[in-house]
């Protein structure tokens, strides 16, 4: 793996967009006149080129953060900026959902009736302006990249789910994205997979520097890869604890063992466990 | 020896091979283990075996000398490498390989292993054609190069200008189609259903032949029907040498034909617009689980007033049995969509009708196929009925009519036919649905049926 990452040459020129700024977010579902508050006066600032680690116990109401930024569900009030434009707030309480701020799903995405260059392809073959031979050149060469050859022309069920997030991945960067927001992805795969996967990421993350805004409940997970994490509170959820990662970039697998690591995992781990304890004491559903 | 085979049935060459030549490769194979930075092979040296990757990563040059279109490529478990070794010729390799991680290969002799494919005179050769395919797909590698794997029959491979030819393919599915039909005869499936038609068969001509149980002797038996369907010169009119027989089959399946037609090309776009509008939906939908659960014999009546003439009132009939089947399914295909799927749809740049196109048409397809094999289950199902009231061809009206008429042989012959014929046109619904669905066709294959 150390040999991997020397290969990989960090790009000098920093990210310069995709910075995400959270201000005073509310939201209220309503079902059946049953006010459940879900993000209770959240407010965070996330740098462009950031990783961004957003922990919590399950069904804290992370998700709805991240649904309000991809512009899947409307906020109840607040605001929210990418790069000092709003996307949602006050007069227009939902985002256009854009392939500048894309998702990579809890259970995958990838459409099982298309294959994997097919997927890959989509978002270009969407925006209509390369012709398809273009667009499945550059699919071609980034799934390449991404050690992905030689499945371009194999369906998603036909591979590992391991490759298949992978693939989801690539097929996210295909559209220049500021912003990639990951709802729990590995949560899924077994341990190994999921080591691999990290690795992965952060192999991608340094060839293609976004912002990421990353949903986990797995506390290793968010100090392995994050610059930058948050503690939110069982729901309705708000940031309780905001802490800077120090561990310099680039990271591999040797950080588990690192003392800082260990340091970082005590401090935080205290915090994390008593949220969950509030939550599992409130029945909360899990997802 | 079960692991190396696992492992072989995975690959793409070795995957169409009978289970006795795969035992015979698994027999030849080696495992061997190489530490991180080790090189397995560079290019120029001779080329003697061939490689399966077990676990780990490799990463794969190839020299620039030959004209592939990506030169390096990471390689991961379960792919083939080092197929030089197999080729007509001279056998020298062309790439680097070394190994990115600790990996674990099974080694092949190129030699033996061309042996073993040759003595397969089954699927010997699709397994050769996967390999080109192969050099081809995954490596990148111009069809001079692929080409270069021996064939065990005369005929040369077919010159390949696109990876992906389908001559090739085509090939290599007919034999996996041989290769299925051979593992179904020798299975114990086909005896068990022989079973099944003889216990039916029996107790069809015991009951009514030999033991003549009470209520059971009027019925026409076995011998009867046979002698009946295959005479020359039936008694009651109606054989398989008589042209009036093939008429009443047509006619019965251009009825069938026509409103299965129909009610696909209605009922599948109208379910598709009551699955992806909310607003569509809460106008049409009310009427139509209004009209849905009215019998088809109750619409009988009205079905001749609205029409003149014997044939479209009883495809009116079939075509609205099929109709409501196609629609329903239709409908439900949108719903059990993912919603992720759409999402991820909307977040990579589509809009909304790209959507409906990309993802709700290819997405509802597992459920309109369902719907579209009951509806030609119910066409055939209302057809009879329509044809019993109305009409004057079709086999529903040879049952009707040799019943009031006495021809007893007769109405079995109609059922038989009615049975045979409804079989083949759902298979026939079957077939196309596999063919447009392959993705989910590969799923399951790998999903182990």
């Amino acid at each position: 793996m150390n040999a991997m990452l020397e290969k990989v040459k960090p790009r000098t020129n920093e990210a310069r967009y995709g910075a995400i700024r959270i201000d005073d977010v509310v939201k209220i579902y309503d079902p059946e006149g049953a006010a459940v508050m879900a993000v209770d006066h959240c407010t965070l600032d996330i740098k462009a080129g950031e990783i961004c680690m957003i922990v919590g116990p399950s069904g804290c109401g992370k998700t709805s953060l991240l649904n309000a930024i991809a512009g899947f569900h409307d906020i109840t009030s607040g605001s929210i900026h990418m790069d000092g434009e709003m996307l949602c707030g006050p007069g227009k309480p939902k985002a256009e959902p854009g392939a500048d701020r894309i998702v990579v799903f809890q259970n995958g995405a990838l459409f099982p009736w298309k294959t994997n260059l097919e997927n890959v392809a989509f978002g270009p073959m969407m925006a209509g302006k390369l012709s398809k031979k273009e667009i499945h050149e550059k699919a071609r060469a980034m799934m390449a990249d991404a050690g992905l050859s030689g499945t371009e022309h194999n369906y998603p069920g036909e591979v590992s789910s391991g490759l298949r997030r992978r693939v989801e991945i690539v097929r996210a960067l295909m559209n220049d994205p500021k912003v990639l927001l990951f709802d729990e992805p590995y949560r899924a795969l077994d341990s190994l997979t999921r080591s691999v996967m990290h690795e992965s990421l952060l192999e991608i993350y340094y060839k293609n520097k976004v912002t990421i805004f990353f949903i986990t409940h797995d506390l290793e997970e968010a100090i392995f890869l994050g610059h930058k994490l948050v503690i939110m509170t069982s729901r309705p959820c708000r940031p309780k604890k905001i802490l800077e990662v120090d561990i310099p970039h680039p990271r591999d697998y040797s950080v588990l063992t690192s003392p800082r690591f260990r340091e970082l995992l005590e401090e935080t781990s205290e915090v994390v466990h008593e949220e969950a304890r509030k939550s599992f004491a409130a029945g909360e559903k899990e997802g | 020896m079960e692991q190396v085979e696992q492992l072989l049935k995975r690959t793409l060459p070795f995957q169409v091979v009978s289970p006795e030549t795969l035992g015979n490769i698994a027999g030849i194979s080696q495992r061997e283990t190489f530490s991180e930075g080790d090189v397995i092979y560079s290019a120029g040296q001779s080329a003697n075996d061939v490689y399966v990757l077990a676990s780990g990563r490799l990463h794969h040059a190839i020299t620039p000398q030959v004209n592939a279109k990506i030169h390096e490529k990471s390689l991961n478990a379960g792919d083939v490498f080092g197929w030089a070794a197999i080729f007509e010729g001279e056998r020298i390799r062309l790439a680097d390989v070394s190994c990115t991680e600790p990996v674990e290969v099974l080694r092949i002799d190129g030699t033996k292993l061309l042996d073993l494919l040759r003595r397969d005179r089954n699927f010997g050769d699709a397994a050769m054609r996967s390999f080109s395919q192969l050099i081809s797909q995954q490596y990148y590698l111009p069809p001079s190069v692929a080409n270069r794997v021996p064939s065990t029959l005369a005929a040369p491979a077919t010159t390949a200008e696109e990876p992906g030819e389908p001559a090739a393919q085509m090939a290599s599915t007919w034999t996996l189609t041989m290769y299925r039909a051979g593992e179904w005869i020798r299975s114990p499936d086909p005896y068990l259903m022989m079973i099944g038609f003889m216990l039916l068969l029996g107790s069809w001509y015991l009951t009514v032949e030999v033991f003549k149980l009470p209520r059971f002797e009027d019925l026409p038996g076995l011998t009867t029907v046979v002698t009946e369907w295959f005479a020359t010169d039936p008694m009651y009119g109606l054989s398989i040498h008589t042209s009036e027989y093939y008429q009443h089959v047509w006619v019965s399946i251009r009825r069938v034909a026509i409103a299965f037609l129909l009610a696909t090309a209605l009922g599948v776009p109208l379910g598709l617009f009551l699955g992806w509008s909310r607003t569509f939906r809460e106008y049409v939908f009310p009427v139509f689980e209004l009209l849905r659960p009215i019998p088809i014999l109750a619409w009988v009546p009205l079905a001749i007033i609205m029409f003149t003439g014997s044939e479209t009132p009883v495809i009116f009939l079939t075509f609205l049995a099929s109709f409501f089947a196609t629609a329903l399914n239709t409908m439900l295909g949108v719903e059990s969509i993912d919603e992720s799927y759409t999402r991820a749809a909307y977040c990579l740049g589509a809009n909304r009708w790209q959507v409906f196109r990309e993802v709700i048409i290819p997405g509802a397809m597992p459920y309109v196929f369902t719907g579209l094999q009951i509806s030609v289950g119910v066409a055939w199902f209302s057809l009879v009925a329509g044809e019993m009231v109305s009409g004057q061809y079709g086999l529903g009206y040879v049952i009707n009519t040799s019943y009031t008429m006495v021809r007893y042989p007769t109405i079995i012959i109609g059922m038989v036919t009615l049975g045979i014929v409804g079989y083949a046109t759902s298979a026939m619904v079957r077939v196309a649905g596999n063919y447009m669905m392959q993705w989910r066709l590969r799923e399951m294959a790998l999903g182990g049926r």
